[in-house]
């Protein structure tokens, strides 16, 4: 770990060209001390005293008046606690699960609308600019949003919606958000779904949060399509290439830079995903953060909170280091 | 694989920085002094008065209980007859962010709520980890004597009151008298078995299509509902020296009950992910005949702006096994207002809580509430505002709490996730109940 750290991340000085003199290093020093106080104090002090909670036994106690946490020293427990606990690692899929899924669809679809969108047509500019409003909902409102859509009696939006085309009748109103496994009564693929944690609920709840995201993908994929310069097509066209092929050969190469930022960004995103599923199914999801959060604000167990954020940490970071991989070998 | 940065000279020298700066400066100390010399410059200073009034921020749910409307009424009239200058700054939320949002604010030095409303299952919990402070020397003797004692209990730990009894929460038996009518009863079930052959004809003969929901999603709720059941069957889920009993007697044969009816198409399989509004608006659109609820039902099936079955709506008791001697099984979902210990406003918080408790202001309010004073229960005034009084005194007289344990929120967890599993077809009902046991066990070891 620490070599790929230093080889990554490390780079000595000796090989960094300064062109500023001395003082104007101070003063450089001077501008960003603000903002890195700023960043000490809300940032690293915090991480830290996580970090020490972490391997204490830590419950929130009021002595005298005072509202505080009180320690006690655990080490390693609250690691080992989760580490061997199978309802953690039951967690860890459903939030592999959630993530992977969402990053296909938001990708695939992302693609799709940019391309669309790269396209001269009557009124582009509008449906550029309108695209982003589901990005602009709040979270909580989005959720709450589709938690009236997916409304499991006959008045629900969506059940609505597929009575009115009758495709259902009211006495038949679906349940979206049940916890139920899909394919649950087909043997072997009722036993895969169910051990990945792939449920109807968690199924809706990926659409409701794609939904949300894919016009920032969208927009994303449009700006780096807009980069690719429009010789290379016509030099694909004069060779007899289909639209396929180009698209293929030209567009989806010059576009993996862009598509590996969103990779990371989303990923970091989708891997701590709360907010959604928290209104919608309250603990009933476990994915990792609505565990962190379980643990310590409704069990008050801030040491096991402390250190399920800290695995969920390391997780995220060994996906980083995957995709710090694919970036290096792009650029080798 | 090594980097080279690059850095650039920047644009904007240090000098010109240090010159901008210095520019400022002397430009603010320059309006400084003339503000100071009090020129035709200067604006005129404020005089600055000494404001004394104490903001009390209270913590409360949007979710059941009396209402936003009513709360910031009973605020208003405190504001006017209390001889200290003070405001009162209400915070609403979910029932399911109470809990935290009262955690969070216990963590931190001074409180950022004063008065919070406290769930009796968190009384242990908090009066354990002193969230709250002990009321026993608030509390006259005589004023104790007018609170029901299973409810003034329920806010008790360690031989100390931790709360205030605010609302008598618990749960009551409502029914479609019309969708009984077209079935062929005139009346509602007097037992559990009654009750499951009304259901089962009523999914028959085409009534409903499902004649029972309730808010069996993974949360609070499903444990109240169990809880309610194994009540009506005649048991707990603990026995008195503490111990998990749900593998056997009245808990085991709840689940299987509860399990029965989602098997057989009895309740709505949609329960397992509504909670109490959402069975409750079930209920009042008439897609279903049966809902065991909070007594904040009654309010909305008779408000014809959101209830279709205004005529037909009743409440009754909650019918027991025919082996429960008791008349009613039911669960108390008391709640009760507390001063958080780490508030700066102890004394303020406390004389609000006294005069938002008080039985005047109760029994001004009894069409949404059910008072938690015996007298103003057995007013005229209660009777004549609720009909149902009856039916609400009995199941509240047979009303059975939940555990009041320091780990409560672990039980309740464990209970939440091996009930939904088991409801939604996961794993038998004997099975859960084991896990839940054997789990609940390892908690406590």
């Amino acid at each position: 770990m620490l070599e790929f750290l230093k080889a990554h991340f490390w780079h000595p000085l000796t090989h960094v060209e300064f062109r500023i003199n001395r003082s104007d290093r101070w003063f450089a020093f001077f501008s960003l001390t603000p903002a890195l106080l700023v960043t000490i104090l809300v940032v690293f002090l915090p991480l830290l005293y996580a970090l020490y909670l972490s391997f204490n036994k830590a419950e929130v106690m009021v002595v005298g008046g005072r509202g505080s946490v009180q320690t006690e020293w655990a080490g390693f427990n609250n690691y080992l606690y989760f580490l061997k606990d199978k309802s953690f690692w039951q967690g860890v899929r459903v939030t592999l699960y959630f993530t992977a899924v969402s990053l296909i669809i938001e990708l695939v679809l992302g693609i799709i609308v940019a391309l669309v969108l790269n396209q001269e047509f009557y009124g582009r500019g509008v449906v550029r600019a309108l695209l982003i409003l589901p990005w602009a909902v709040p979270t909580v409102v989005n959720a709450r949003l589709w938690g009236l859509i997916y409304e499991p009696q006959s008045y629900g939006a969506m059940n609505g919606l597929l009575q009115s085309i009758g495709l259902t009748s009211p006495d038949n109103a679906i349940n979206f958000l049940t916890s139920v496994p899909v394919f649950q009564s087909v043997p072997i693929l009722g036993q895969i779904t169910s051990w990945i944690g792939s449920t109807s609920a968690i199924n809706w709840i990926i659409l409701s949060d794609t939904w949300k995201v894919i016009p920032v993908v969208a927009l994303l994929v449009l700006a780096g399509l807009q980069t690719i310069p429009i010789e290379l097509y016509e030099a694909a066209e004069v060779d007899g290439a289909s639209a396929w092929q180009s698209f293929w050969l030209i567009t989806i190469p010059m576009l993996r830079p862009m598509l590996l930022v969103i990779l990371v960004y989303r990923t970091m995103e989708l891997f701590r995903v709360f907010d959604i599923l928290y209104i919608l199914m309250a603990y009933t999801v476990p994915v990792v953060a609505i565990r962190t959060y379980q643990e310590a604000f409704a069990f008050g167990l801030f040491g096991r909170g402390s250190a399920i954020a800290f695995l969920i940490g390391l997780f995220i970071l060994l996906i980083a280091m995957v995709y710090i991989n694919l970036i290096n070998w792009e650029e080798d | 694989m090594n980097k080279k940065i690059c850095v650039t000279q920047p644009t904007l020298t240090r000098r010109d920085f240090l010159k901008t700066i210095g520019l400022t400066g002397t430009a603010l100390a320059g309006s400084s002094v003339l503000t100071a010399c009090g020129g035709k410059f200067s604006t005129p200073t404020p005089e600055i008065k000494k404001d004394n009034t104490i903001t009390l921020n209270a913590l409360y749910m949007n979710q059941a209980g009396y209402s936003e409307k009513v709360l910031q009424d009973i605020a208003n009239r405190y504001i006017k007859q209390s001889n200290t200058p003070v405001k009162i700054s209400y915070t609403f939320v979910k029932y399911d962010e109470l809990h935290d949002k009262i955690v969070t604010s216990a963590a931190a030095a001074t409180a950022t709520f004063d008065v919070i409303l406290l769930d009796l299952i968190w009384t242990a919990e908090f009066g354990r980890k002193g969230y709250v402070v002990p009321l026993d020397d608030r509390i006259t003797a005589e004023v104790k004597k007018d609170i029901v004692p299973s409810i003034f209990s329920a806010f008790v730990y360690n031989n100390k009151t931790w709360a205030f009894p605010f609302l008598a929460n618990f749960q009551c038996f409502f029914y479609n008298a019309a969708h009984l009518d077209k079935a062929g009863f005139s009346a509602p079930p007097k037992t559990i078995e009654e009750w499951y052959d009304q259901m089962v004809a009523l999914k028959s003969k085409g009534v409903v299509k499902y004649p029972y929901i309730d808010s069996w999603n993974q949360k609070e709720g499903l444990v109240c509902d169990y809880v309610r059941l194994a009540a009506q069957y005649g048991g707990d889920l603990f026995s008195d020296d503490g111990k998990p009993t749900m593998d056997k007697g009245a808990p085991l044969q709840a689940l299987k009950f509860m399990r029965q009816l989602i098997d057989e198409g009895l309740a709505d399989p949609s329960a397992t992910n509504t909670d109490e509004p959402g069975a409750m608006n079930a209920f009042v659109s008439g897609a279903v005949t049966f809902n065991c609820n909070w007594t904040f039902v009654r309010g909305n099936m008779l408000n014809p702006k959101v209830s279709k079955i205004v005529a037909d709506a009743r409440v009754g008791l909650l019918p027991p096994a025919k082996n429960n001697p008791q008349p009613a099984g039911s669960i108390s979902g008391f709640q009760g207002l507390a001063v958080m210990a780490n508030s700066k406003n102890t004394d303020v918080a406390w004389d609000f809580i006294k005069f938002a408790t008080a039985p005047t202001i109760q029994s001004e309010n009894l069409e949404s509430e059910f008072p938690v004073w015996t007298s103003v229960q057995q007013s005229a005034q209660a009777k004549k505002v609720n009909p149902d009084v009856e039916f609400y005194a009995t199941n509240l007289a047979n009303a059975h709490h939940r555990p009041r344990v320091p780990n409560y929120q672990q039980v309740s967890a464990i209970i939440q996730e091996e009930i939904h599993a088991c409801l939604l077809k996961q794993a038998k009902p004997e099975d859960a109940a084991t896990s839940m046991v054997s789990r609940i066990n390892a908690l406590e070891s």
